[in-house]
């Protein structure tokens, strides 16, 4: 297990990640778009959030690459059935916790169970599970990040 | 303010034999996330949690027995006047007895600090006298179908059902007592006191207890926000009070959380006393969509045009380029329709929730969208470039489905036909979209394309949807029947080659469909029994539709006598009954509201002029 090979695993991971979304998208499976949610945060102007949003992405793609890699120097074994069972608890705790609630509380444009009439949030707030994105949500979310782990866990495993 | 004579109801405690409320005796408030409803007997008989398409805590206008209510009002016979307090969502009951008068302040709080999830407010000051009052808080969770348990919690009484929690907070209001799943209890309000009753409701979290000062501090605070946004109005032209309590009142259906405005806050009001026609409107509706910027813009509501347009273009996405007939206010597609037993507004079943309309394919919506999009573009001077780029995706998808059939605006549950005022918005969205493409602000590589539909549209409906026998064009293709929502033409300016088609058609819809100022929505087959009342929305499109035409006068009167037939809070439902004026169909309409500040800023306008 190598540092290298999580930075390398996390960026390839969350290229196709973000490829898996994008495609989930235009088969209508999902309106979820994490470089649009992220990105968002910092601009109103869709076209600047979006670029913002994917530079965002990727840097968190590494970030939790590098969390695997911590966790699996930890329990001193890596791999990518067990990166893809990380991805599966990525996934969920993404849909129940992470975008579902902590990004509407801090995103500025975003909506929250909390927003009344005097707020101006701009953003629809994703849900449980992200369900408010298309039923389809989930299933797409689960399995694109069970993809990343498992890339991530197989390059990290591949790096010596 | 209003004031009419009222018994005190039948004894609140005994929990059965209430009778249903006139619907017109309905003020709203809410927080941008919920509303409520109350009578003028000062019960409230509507409040879904946590939000308003959730499922109901107090749903007694759906089923009296059920429903469970909030009630709170003299022991003694009483009259009422009733108000909201200027400008404003708060609401102002006082009543009046022969032993003195009692005033109760009903709102729901905007959150400040570590407030409770949402909040419901009244608060009762004895104004003369010594007034015998009682108060019942009765929940019942999931339409009633979930009756809850009630619990001591830091010494106040808390009802619970799975992960909800009302927390009925109370201070010199007696002392609340359970009784048979309700919280009761009797107060003297005499002069100079003032007693609060604060329900802290939570959903997925924990309760919040208020403390009292915190409640007041909440309400004024309130109080002062809604007097900011109605002051933050631009509208200065004719019947501004009614338009501005419009806003208010549209303000209330906008779901704070995503942008996205409900038809209505309720489901399955009947437009017909003990018939079928009761739907759940507590959706989003793409046909309300170009009313609804257009109310937004001219009110100069900035934030509110954006949030929704957003919202709307988000929601729309998961199934681009076809468009939905509406969604969920969150921006779900699915709303999936069933029927709950319960006894329905005065005996009216089903009381359906969901509605299968979503899944109709209606292609008038394409037209709302263009339109839409044409005013918000004209608004801000530019469109953002994804959406630019779906907006001429689905222009092309236009050009290849405008000649099939469809259900139509008014969401028919016959079969399908060629309805006119469908191909008519048709031509609106492929005109709209080719003039978006003129300015630079979408692709133009399609827009010879869309032009030609364009022509190809018109032609059809100047070949099949005129009638020379009833000198209008018609509801459907070779059809002789009238559709009022054929006044939408002149709203949104289809161009009929030379001017006298579209006024020779608001003269027949006046003929055919209307009494005095009001209009049948239509006449024909609708794949439903029994009939329905006054459609108040084409009444109103009546009056833009007179001001356009320059016939000012006429839509003057029209107007006065349209705005004297709102409840005394100033909020209409959807429908009229014919013979009786009462109330039919969900509450408050947004549509009608709509139409009504559209067609007075309309009239404004044209008057300048």
């Amino acid at each position: 297990m190598s540092f290298w090979g999580a930075i390398v695993g996390g960026f390839v991971g969350t290229l196709v990640l973000t490829t898996g979304l994008r495609a989930g998208s235009e088969f209508g499976l999902t309106r979820m778009d994490l470089p649009f949610l992220l990105g968002t945060a910092f601009s109103g102007d869709r076209t600047r959030a979006k670029a913002i949003g994917y530079g965002l992405h990727f840097v968190a793609g590494q970030a939790f690459a590098a969390m695997y890699y911590g966790v699996f120097v930890v329990i001193g074994e890596s791999g990518w059935l067990l990166g893809g069972t990380f991805g599966l608890i990525h996934a969920l705790f993404a849909g129940t916790a992470l975008v579902s609630v902590l990004l509407p509380v801090v995103h500025p444009r975003m909506g929250s169970t909390q927003s009344a009439a005097n707020s101006r949030p701009l953003l629809e707030p994703p849900g449980f599970m992200m369900l408010n994105y298309g039923p389809s949500t989930p299933a797409v979310t689960v399995i694109t990040h069970v993809i990343y782990g498992a890339i991530v866990g197989g390059f990290i495993s591949l790096s010596g | 303010m209003s004031a009419a004579t009222t018994s005190a109801a039948t004894d609140p405690f005994s929990g059965t034999g209430r009778e249903y409320q006139p619907l017109r005796s309905y003020a709203a408030i809410g927080d941008g996330r919920t509303v409520a409803l109350v009578a003028r007997d000062g019960s409230i008989d509507w409040l879904c949690i946590p939000d308003l398409d959730s499922p109901s805590l107090f749903g007694a206008i759906l089923d009296s027995t059920q429903g469970g209510r909030f009630e709170l009002c003299p022991e003694i016979p009483f009259t009422v006047e009733r108000r909201y307090l200027p400008d404003t969502n708060v609401l102002e009951t006082t009543f009046v007895t022969d032993r003195g008068s009692v005033r109760v302040t009903d709102a729901m709080t905007l959150p400040a600090g570590l407030a409770p999830g949402r909040e419901l407010v009244r608060v009762i000051e004895g104004l003369s006298g010594l007034v015998p009052l009682r108060w019942s808080v009765e929940p019942r969770f999931a339409y009633g179908f979930s009756p809850g348990r009630l619990e001591t919690r830091l010494g106040f009484l808390v009802a619970l059902a799975g992960s909800d929690a009302v927390a009925v907070c109370s201070w010199s209001a007696g002392e609340p007592t359970c009784n048979r799943g309700r919280v009761n209890a009797r107060i003297e309000a005499a002069e100079g006191t003032r007693a609060q009753i604060a329900l802290s409701i939570s959903h997925q979290e924990p309760l919040v207890f208020p403390a009292r000062h915190e409640v007041d501090q909440r309400l004024e605070n309130t109080i002062a926000y809604w007097k900011g946004w109605a002051s933050s109005r631009t509208y200065d032209g004719p019947w501004r009070e009614a338009v501005i309590r419009s806003a208010l009142g549209l303000k209330l259906l906008v779901f704070a959380p995503s942008g996205a405005i409900a038809a209505a806050a309720t489901t399955s009001l009947p437009e017909q006393l003990g018939g079928e026609r009761n739907w759940d409107y507590r959706y989003s509706w793409v046909r309300d969509s170009a009313f609804t910027l257009d109310a937004f813009l001219r009110l100069g509501c900035p934030y509110e045009a954006e949030a929704f347009f957003w919202w709307l273009m988000q929601a729309s996405q998961l199934k681009h380029p076809r468009l939905q007939v509406l969604y969920r206010l969150g921006g779900g597609s699915s709303a999936p329709e069933r029927i709950l037993d319960l006894d329905g507004y005065r005996g009216s079943k089903p009381v359906r929730v969901g509605n299968a309309a979503a899944g109709q394919s209606q292609l008038d919506v394409y037209g709302d969208l263009f339109q839409t999009a044409w005013l918000f573009a004209s608004a801000r001077n530019g469109l953002d470039q994804d959406i630019a780029r779906r907006l001429a995706e689905i222009a092309d998808f236009i050009c290849t489905i405008w000649r099939e059939q469809d259900s139509g605006i008014w969401e028919v549950r016959s079969e399908p036909v060629h309805f006119i005022h469908s191909k008519m918005m048709c031509w609106v969205a492929l005109d709209r979209a080719a003039k978006l493409a003129r300015a630079g602000l979408v692709p133009d590589r399609h827009r010879k394309l869309w032009e030609r539909e364009a022509k190809a549209v018109q032609t059809y409906v100047e070949a099949n949807g005129w009638s020379e026998a009833k000198q209008s064009y018609v509801r459907s293709a070779g059809s002789r029947e009238l559709d009022a929502s054929l006044l939408m033409a002149v709203l949104l300016g289809y161009d009929d080659r030379g001017g006298h088609r579209l006024r020779a058609t608001v003269r027949a819809i006046r003929k055919e469909l209307g009494k005095g100022p009001l209009l049948y929505r239509y006449t024909g087959e609708d794949g439903l029994s029994g009939g329905e009342g006054f459609f108040l929305t084409c009444s109103f499109w009546l009056v833009d539709a007179l001001a356009r035409l320059g016939q000012l006068d006429e839509a003057a009167e029209t107007m006065d006598t349209l705005v004297a037939l709102a409840n005394d809070v100033g909020l209409y439902a959807e429908e009229v009954e014919p013979e009786t004026g009462e109330f039919l169909g969900n509450f408050p309409q947004g549509l009608v509201h709509l139409a009504l500040i559209n067609a007075a800023a309309s009239f404004s306008e044209q008057q300048r002029q």
